[in-house]
């Protein structure tokens, strides 16, 4: 075998130790966090979705029933209210804060004065603490000293009762929007701005219109963002746990069951294999997203 | 798009901004009144007006001693998941984003994956774990567990800071013979030093913020974080809703203060809001 010999030894080994020294600080410095992931993220997914194939509860190690916990849940009202009130829940939080997010977003790209007090005063709901706003919203709805209530009666229409099956659902949604659009309208917003300048100018040459420019200009503009923005917020939507549990715990009569707080229930009562199972049920759906999520996420 | 507006343009923009502040307004600003009422003034004769306000509640909130253990215990737990993720988030991320070798890429998907997994998936898995260690109930035992979206977070937007920082600096200290460890933490660390403030805070934010792992891990009143603490006044028999304001405002203000001025540090664009919590 002929060896081409570029360099002397003594430089080409200590090149190579270099580079060896090099991956070995790396992975030693990445160690830490990995261990971690490993240990609190990656084990317990696997074993979240080994427990679901078992009839494991508190105290036992359970046995594999295959499919059993799957094919009962899939008989379980709960569980099926839980998938419908999930897709309702973000299929219309999310379209509004779609709507809604890049409206606002528009309105603040104009030459609106004082833009720094209104993007600060838009970003309130999301930089309070989750439970802070969910708490509130629950105070807003309450029958009895709610403000909603106050006004409604105020206005002569009367006691109404927000949080009942027909309306529990969109007293969640709406919550639910007013907490999670700043997130949107604060990307979206940062994305408008760095649209060129020029292509709008350009496009006033030839004469295109308001609507031209938007479709043409500015959505090919801020459509990376946007899609990243519905990806993240549409997997936080999907498993958030406090607008359901601390606005109505799922109920009355599961009219807001949503999966996460269906897990939760499971766990209570202690029949680890099931309530797994619920979580697992889901993963298809998040795997896929997060899938995208990655990708998506790695190109930035 | 930014040209000259129409004055009905005008009117109709601002009556938007208008109509929005008052729907972020109202719920904060109905919080605020009820967290200084009676409860006489909140259930006998509700209004959206402030007749008597007092701060009874808070003198009551602030007097008890069981509220003053869950905001230390949040303390803690948000104080300790936030220092041990971002040590160790700092060297993971410095390795993703200096170093070349092996796996990186992988190791690098695996941070962005489990920066998007959340917790609902994980929390039955780990309630088996979480107890097999003996950490059921303990701060410890959920300092361990923030760690699941503490260090994911803190390594993703650390990342980001050090990828802006050209390369040349730290090789213009390692070839004035410091190593590369020095050239990190005299060099590098100093110069991302306001991109760190932000990291911790918007990793405090989401460990003191937490609720669904914090109400699993904790079962005895002394252990209990502050979400969980005013989750129990909701759920139990008696509300006080004046007191569970009191306590959520008490909780929101602090941490909301350091959101905002930690807001100015962050790269302009996704980053800027892009923050689970």
């Amino acid at each position: 075998m002929a060896r081409p010999v570029v360099l002397p030894t003594s430089v080409r080994a200590s090149r190579i130790s270099l580079s060896r020294r090099t991956s070995l600080l790396g992975y030693a410095l990445v160690a830490p966090v990995v261990i971690c992931l490993l240990i609190l993220v990656v084990y317990p997914f696997l074993f979240g979705v080994a427990i679901s194939f078992t009839n494991r509860e508190i105290g036992t190690e359970g046995q594999f029933v295959g499919l059993a916990n799957f094919i009962y849940l899939s008989r379980l009202p709960s569980f099926q209210k839980s998938i419908v009130n999930t897709l309702v829940l973000v299929g219309v939080v999310q379209t509004m804060k779609l709507v809604f997010g890049l409206g606002i977003a528009l309105l603040l790209n104009q030459a609106i004065r004082a833009r720094q007090f209104w993007r600060g005063l838009i970003l309130l709901p999301w930089a309070m603490p989750a439970f802070v706003a969910y708490l509130t919203w629950k105070l807003l709805y309450l029958p009895q000293g709610g403000a909603f209530n106050v006004i409604s009666v105020g206005l002569g229409f009367g006691n109404i009762d927000f949080l009942s099956r027909e309306l529990a659902m969109p007293s969640v949604i709406l919550a639910t929007f007013w907490r999670g659009f700043p997130f949107w309208v604060i990307s979206f917003l940062a994305a408008l701005q760095s649209v060129p300048q020029e292509q709008y100018e350009a496009a006033a040459i030839d004469g295109a219109s308001a609507w031209q420019r938007f479709w043409h200009i500015t959505l090919p503009g801020i459509l990376p963002v946007v899609l990243v923005v519905v990806l993240l917020s549409t997997i936080w939507t999907t498993n958030s746990f406090e607008n359901i549990w601390l606005i109505t715990q799922g109920g009355p009569s599961d009219a807001t069951m949503t999966f996460p707080v269906l897990a939760y229930y499971g766990l209570q009562t202690l029949r680890i294999g099931e309530a797994a199972a619920v979580s697992v049920a889901m993963l298809p759906v998040f795997v896929t997203m997060a899938f995208i999520g990655v990708k998506m996420l790695e190109k930035e | 798009m930014l040209g000259k507006l129409t004055l009905r343009q005008k009117i109709f923009s601002y009556a938007c901004l208008v109509l929005l502040a008052i729907l972020i307004l109202f719920p904060i600003y109905y919080m605020l009144t009820v967290s200084l009422k009676t409860n006489r003034d909140i259930y006998r004769v509700p209004s959206l007006l402030l007749p008597n306000p007092t701060l009874a509640n808070y003198a009551e909130l602030l007097g008890r001693r069981g509220f003053a253990v869950n905001m230390r215990n949040s303390l803690i737990v948000a104080g300790s998941a936030t220092v041990i993720s971002v040590l160790i988030s700092c060297l993971a991320a410095y390795s993703l984003v200096r170093l070349r070798y092996r796996g990186r890429t992988w190791i690098g998907r695996l941070i962005l994956f489990s920066y998007l997994t959340p917790a609902s998936l994980l929390f039955i898995p780990l309630a088996v774990i979480i107890s097999r260690l003996q950490l059921g109930n303990t701060l410890q035992g959920l300092i361990f567990t923030y760690l699941t979206f503490a260090a994911p977070l803190s390594t993703w937007l650390l990342m980001g800071f050090f990828r802006n920082v050209p390369v040349d600096l730290e090789e213009q200290a390692m070839v004035d013979g410091a190593t590369r460890l020095e050239a990190l933490f005299h060099i590098l660390l100093p110069v991302i030093a306001p991109g760190l403030v932000a990291v911790s805070v918007f990793t405090f934010t989401g460990a003191w913020n937490e609720l669904l792992l914090a109400l699993i891990f904790t079962t005895s009143p002394e252990i209990r974080t502050v979400p969980v603490a005013l989750q129990y006044l909701i759920t139990g028999d008696v509300f006080r809703w004046g007191l569970i304001m009191a306590g959520a405002v008490v909780a929101a203000v602090p941490i909301m203060t350091l959101y905002y001025l930690s807001q100015r540090f962050v790269v302009q664009g996704l980053a800027a809001g892009a923050v689970k919590t």
